[in-house]
């Protein structure tokens, strides 16, 4: 009786440890799809590199390069075709490749240019920037953007607001932001983000040289939103602090609102 | 004693040496500054020369690649000159009203080229020609007190700063105004800046400072009983606006409620927001849909999301019917910001919704992707859109994702005109 009891839980045991997926994934439960951003990402964008799917850059961001590289994996491997990484995708790609978490997050973090492909030893799929980037810049810095900015705006973007209003609210600096995007949409002002920042006179931050400081993550959102379409001035072209305007020309100009010091006009 | 007047010496013969040092390495940036404005100067002289012989020969020809030619010319040269002109110290109101001038000339030769409406063009440009060649002799006359200042920097920097009315480009300026309002007047579509401010045709019955308030309770239930600010927009504000500030707890934020109607134009809210992700992508998808049930957006569908370190950010179009098809009206956006941490509403974009823009009957004419695209061009999703040409005009589109079937799988993003088969815009999304 207790020999039979013995093998009855011994094969129950042992029938589980057989059935149950092997989750030696990071993961987490969540559904990846297309938009998705983070860490999820990475290890997806990764392993289907592993398996040679993935010929894009591993950032985290789940655009449509990955999407294909998906839809190709589950296509071989006998999944549904949606281009969704849900459970038993996951599983099944953690089932056939490899991923080194901290190795690819490192690579990340020192920004250095790097490839995943399985089969090939990974300091042969490196290259350093030489410290030429920020340790740890390239992913905070890195965000999803719409299709007409790039991450170069974005940094140029921060800047000014930085420079321009870091002592006023988190809305009077989208407001900062949305004016440069403003006058990227009128004809009146030059046709690129960086034109209208440096041109001469055009923002006092360029002039005493504080668009050179560091901006903070407040910065970055409040530009991030701006170029998400939102826009407190109301369609503002410039702005100015009334207690410290010389120009007659600026007050003449119709006024919108103000926010914190800012008066917004058109 | 004597060691204290030879400390003080050396003090002072090391101040000395680092203020001529100062002072030598600003005189060479004046230098390096001077030489650049004049170069740009001289450029832009250049180029405003250039393009005052292009229009004046694009009047000469019939023939359409000799036309063509003198166009694409144009075109090139003013988008030069504008970016020449943006990088000089003039005032404001000159350097607006010059670039938007010379974009002018050349949306209209690129418009010309693209259409083939040469008549059209010669009968605008012969006008402009002579109030260009007016232009570029007034030009002449302001610029040269730029170059009659001795390697001065000082005196250039006081003339670049003076006010318009003393400023040697105040004909200019008053005439750039004159000739823009004759030589290129608005269209009735001119731009989607210009539709936002058509917001003042809005004709709904006023509210009061508390009934906006119980409009942004109403929408957002997770701020009521917060500390509220509320100021009006200035006079000259296209439309009237309330501008309502909050603060609840960690919560700080904003809302702008039109006065008439109480239409909520824009709010965002700010807080700390754990990076963690606490609600999944679908969780997500259904909050935003029932915060737009509960605002009464009932005809917009999500079209992008996009997630970031902190928030979600979602893009909604409105949807129209197009005989058993369905259309994206992509100009009656809302957008969404969403947090990561519990889904709450963050912000509310909604000024391009208030005014729904006017569909006309378009004619839709079947294309052949086939024969559209390269071979190796795979059409992954088709669908259509109502999008804004170069022109500004509200076009009935097919709206494709293709994929090349290479290596990295390069996908875009295609706009077609329905009717005229005008590709309107391509995207790379990668």
């Amino acid at each position: 009786m207790i020999r039979t009891l013995i093998i009855a839980v011994i094969l129950t045991f042992g029938t589980i440890s057989i059935v149950k997926p092997s989750e030696t994934y990071a993961f987490s439960g969540q559904v990846i799809e297309r938009g998705a951003f983070g860490d999820d990402v990475i290890e997806l964008q990764a392993r289907l590199q592993y398996l040679g799917f993935y010929n894009g850059r591993i950032d985290g961001k789940f655009g449509y390069g990955t999407y294909w590289a998906l839809r190709n994996f589950q296509q071989q491997y006998g999944l549904t075709v949606d281009g969704v990484a849900g459970k038993s995708t996951k599983d099944k790609l953690a089932n056939n490749s490899d991923f080194d978490k901290e190795w690819v997050h490192t690579q990340i973090n020192a920004g250095n240019e790097f490839t995943y492909y399985g089969g090939k030893p990974l300091d042969q799929q490196v290259k350093t920037n030489n410290g030429t980037a920020k340790k740890g810049a390239s992913n905070s810095a890195s965000v999803q953007l719409p299709v007409k900015y790039s991450e170069r705006d974005l940094q140029l973007m921060a800047n000014a607001v930085y420079g321009e209003s870091r002592g006023e609210p988190y809305e009077g600096q989208v407001a900062v932001a949305a004016v440069i995007l403003n006058r990227l949409e009128s004809p009146d002002f030059p046709n690129s983000i960086s034109e209208i920042i440096f041109q001469p006179g055009a923002f006092t931050a360029v002039a005493d040289g504080q668009i050179w400081l560091t901006p903070n993550e407040r910065a970055k959102e409040a530009v991030l939103d701006a170029m998400n379409g939102w826009d407190p001035t109301e369609n503002a072209l410039y702005y100015f602090n009334p207690k410290t305007a010389t120009s007659k020309w600026i007050w003449s100009r119709p006024q919108i609102k103000q926010i914190g010091e800012h008066i917004f006009c058109y | 004693m004597k060691n204290l007047v030879y400390l003080m010496a050396i003090a002072i013969l090391a101040l000395g040496l680092y203020s001529y040092d100062t002072k030598a390495e600003n005189a060479s940036l004046q230098k390096t500054l001077h030489a650049q404005y004049t170069n740009s100067l001289a450029g832009a002289s250049e180029k405003l020369s250039n393009l005052q012989d292009s229009v004046s020969q694009s009047l000469l020809f019939q023939d359409e690649a000799a036309l063509n030619n003198e166009l694409d010319n144009i075109w090139r040269v003013s988008n030069e000159l504008r970016s020449d002109i943006s990088s000089l110290p003039l005032t404001r109101e000159v350097s607006n009203d010059w670039i938007r001038y010379i974009g002018n000339i050349g949306e209209e030769a690129k418009l010309t080229a693209e259409t083939g409406d040469y008549k059209s063009w010669q009968k605008k440009m012969s006008v402009v020609n002579s109030n260009l060649n007016a232009l570029s002799d007034e030009w002449t006359v302001a610029t040269s007190i730029y170059f009659d200042q001795d390697g001065d920097f000082s005196k250039w920097e006081r003339v670049a700063g003076l006010e318009p009315d003393e400023s040697p480009f105040k004909n200019i300026s008053a005439n750039l105004k004159n000739y823009s309002e004759t030589d290129f007047p608005l269209t009735a579509s001119e731009s989607d800046y210009k539709k936002k401010i058509e917001l003042k045709h809005i004709e709904d019955e006023e509210i009061t400072k508390d009934q906006a308030i119980d409009v942004l309770e109403m929408l957002l239930p997770g701020i009521k009983d917060a500390t509220y600010t509320v100021t009006q927009s200035k006079k000259d504000a296209a439309y009237p606006f309330y501008h309502i500030q909050f603060v609840k707890g960690s919560r700080v934020g904003y809302a702008d409620i039109t006065v008439k109607g109480g239409h909520i134009l824009s709010f965002l809210s700010e807080r700390p927001v754990q990076e963690k992700k606490g609600v999944t992508q679908e969780e997500i998808r259904k909050l935003a849909k029932q915060f737009l049930e509960r605002a009464g957006y009932k005809d917009l569908e999500i079209v992008e999301e996009r997630e970031n370190h902190e928030a979600w950010h979602i893009s909604l179009a409105r949807v129209v019917d197009v005989g058993e098809e369905k259309a994206y009206v992509y100009p009656d956006g809302i957008q969404l910001k969403v947090s990561k941490d519990s889904g709450e509403l963050l912000g509310l974009n909604a000024m391009e919704y208030i005014q729904k823009e006017q569909i006309k009957e378009q004619p839709v004419k079947p294309i052949d992707w086939k024969t559209f695209f390269r071979p190796g061009a795979v059409v992954e999703e088709e669908r259509m859109a109502y999008t804004e040409n170069d022109q500004f005009m509200l076009r009935l589109c097919y709206e494709v994702i293709v994929r090349m079937d290479n290596k990295s799988n390069d996908t875009f993003r295609i706009v077609v005109d329905t009717d005229t088969h005008e590709v309107v815009k391509v995207e790379n999304l990668m």
